[in-house]
């Protein structure tokens, strides 16, 4: 007997979202269990089954920290550039306008 | 003026389904794991269901209240099979019994989509689509436990041997079944339905290797008796567990055995403290 962990989707487009899970000794047993006990009220159209032991996540979660200032990787750190694109344009358009007023 | 074929039909296969229904049930709180004990008692829900269905038509047709067809009547006058009324012993006796009665039952309600009775036809075709699920079910637990350790293997083979026995009993012909078939309403005649299900139990017990030892079971272990009524019936192995290996006839005109006085006083102990009563 294995846990498996079950994911259901609402409707065809939706994205599945963990529901539970079921104990149950192969993966065709863990599908008729899922079903009975999360579908059984129509929550859902569809199911996965995975066995737990086939989901992988970090065991030190200390790797998901943000260690330092990674701005860089948001388009907020950005803003300023296009108000300095703005004044360039400006300042080139006012060189050209110059010239050809000579 | 509705056929008395007809009625005789609806009411052989409704109590059919209401009193298992009521014996699945009993697994509430009870069955070998969590999951399954929703999933069993879905089931439970499911042919309790469809009993509904067969005393909402009946009750149509005979302008009568559907509670009282179903919970109102007396012990002698309800026409379901004898194994459907047995108490469910262990886990592998339950499932022998599910698994032969959900084989019997798609095999009736495959005929019945035929009906000269278009509200039953249609009706038959929607319990189908239910009666699908709880056949896959079964069959996935029949090949687990006959293909696994050896304490469920043989408590299996013990169940398929009692409850194959009485199994042949869901074709037992119902009241008035030459009318039945003659004006339409049962397409296929009981005995015809009777080996297709006896060829179909039959190849499945085969594939799983069960079938030399469930018919050894049912010819060593029978020990014939003579009931008050002549009739030849096996004796009660030791400890009640186990039903009687009898026939499982009668129950379709309305003889069932002491298993049924329990289960019918707890059935409908409520209905009958409060006939008519609205909830």
């Amino acid at each position: 007997m294995d846990v498996y962990e079950v994911f259901k989707r609402s409707g065809h487009k939706d994205p599945f979202s963990h529901a539970g899970s079921v104990m149950a000794p192969d993966p065709e047993m863990a599908l008729i269990m899922a079903k009975e006990c999360f579908l059984r009220r129509r929550e859902g159209e569809h199911l996965w089954v995975t066995r737990r032991s086939d989901i992988h996540s970090f065991s030190d979660e200390s790797l998901l920290e943000i260690a330092a200032d990674k701005s860089y990787r948001f388009p907020e750190a950005y803003r300023d550039v296009v108000v300095k694109r703005e004044k360039a344009r400006a300042r080139a358009n006012a060189i050209v306008a110059e010239r050809d007023a000579s | 003026m509705t056929s008395k074929a007809l009625i005789s039909l609806l009411q052989a296969y409704g109590d059919d389904e209401l009193v298992l229904g009521h014996r699945h049930s009993e697994w509430t709180g009870f069955a070998p794991h969590i999951e399954e004990d929703v999933a069993f008692s879905s089931i439970a829900q499911d042919e309790i269901g469809h009993a509904t269905n067969y005393f909402l038509l009946l009750a149509q047709l005979t302008d009568d209240d559907p509670d009282r067809l179903a919970l109102g009547r007396d012990a002698s006058d309800y026409k379901h099979a004898v194994i459907c009324e047995r108490p469910n012993g262990d886990w592998a006796y339950t499932l022998a019994r599910h698994w032969l009665y959900d084989i019997a039952d798609d095999i009736r309600l495959d005929t019945l989509e035929g009906s000269a009775d278009s509200t039953l036809a249609q009706l038959a075709t929607k319990m189908r689509r239910e009666e699908r699920y709880h056949l896959i079910h079964a069959d996935m637990w029949m090949k687990r436990v006959a293909h696994g350790p050896v304490e469920g293997r043989s408590r299996l083979e013990a169940g398929l041997s009692s409850a194959f026995a009485e199994a042949t009993g869901l074709f037992e012909p119902i009241e008035l079944e030459g009318e039945a078939v003659d004006e339409g309403w049962l397409p296929t005649p009981s005995s015809e339905m009777k080996s297709t299900f006896i060829e179909r139990a039959g190849e499945t017990l085969d594939a799983l290797g069960l079938s030399t030892e469930v018919r050894a079971n049912l010819d060593e272990s029978a020990e014939f008796v003579a009931s008050s009524s002549g009739d030849l019936i096996a004796s009660q192995e030791g400890g009640g567990a186990r039903p009687a290996r009898s026939s499982g006839l009668g129950g379709r005109s309305g003889e069932h055995t002491a298993d049924f006085d329990q289960l019918w006083a707890e059935m409908t102990k409520t209905y009958r403290e409060h006939p008519g009563a609205t909830w």
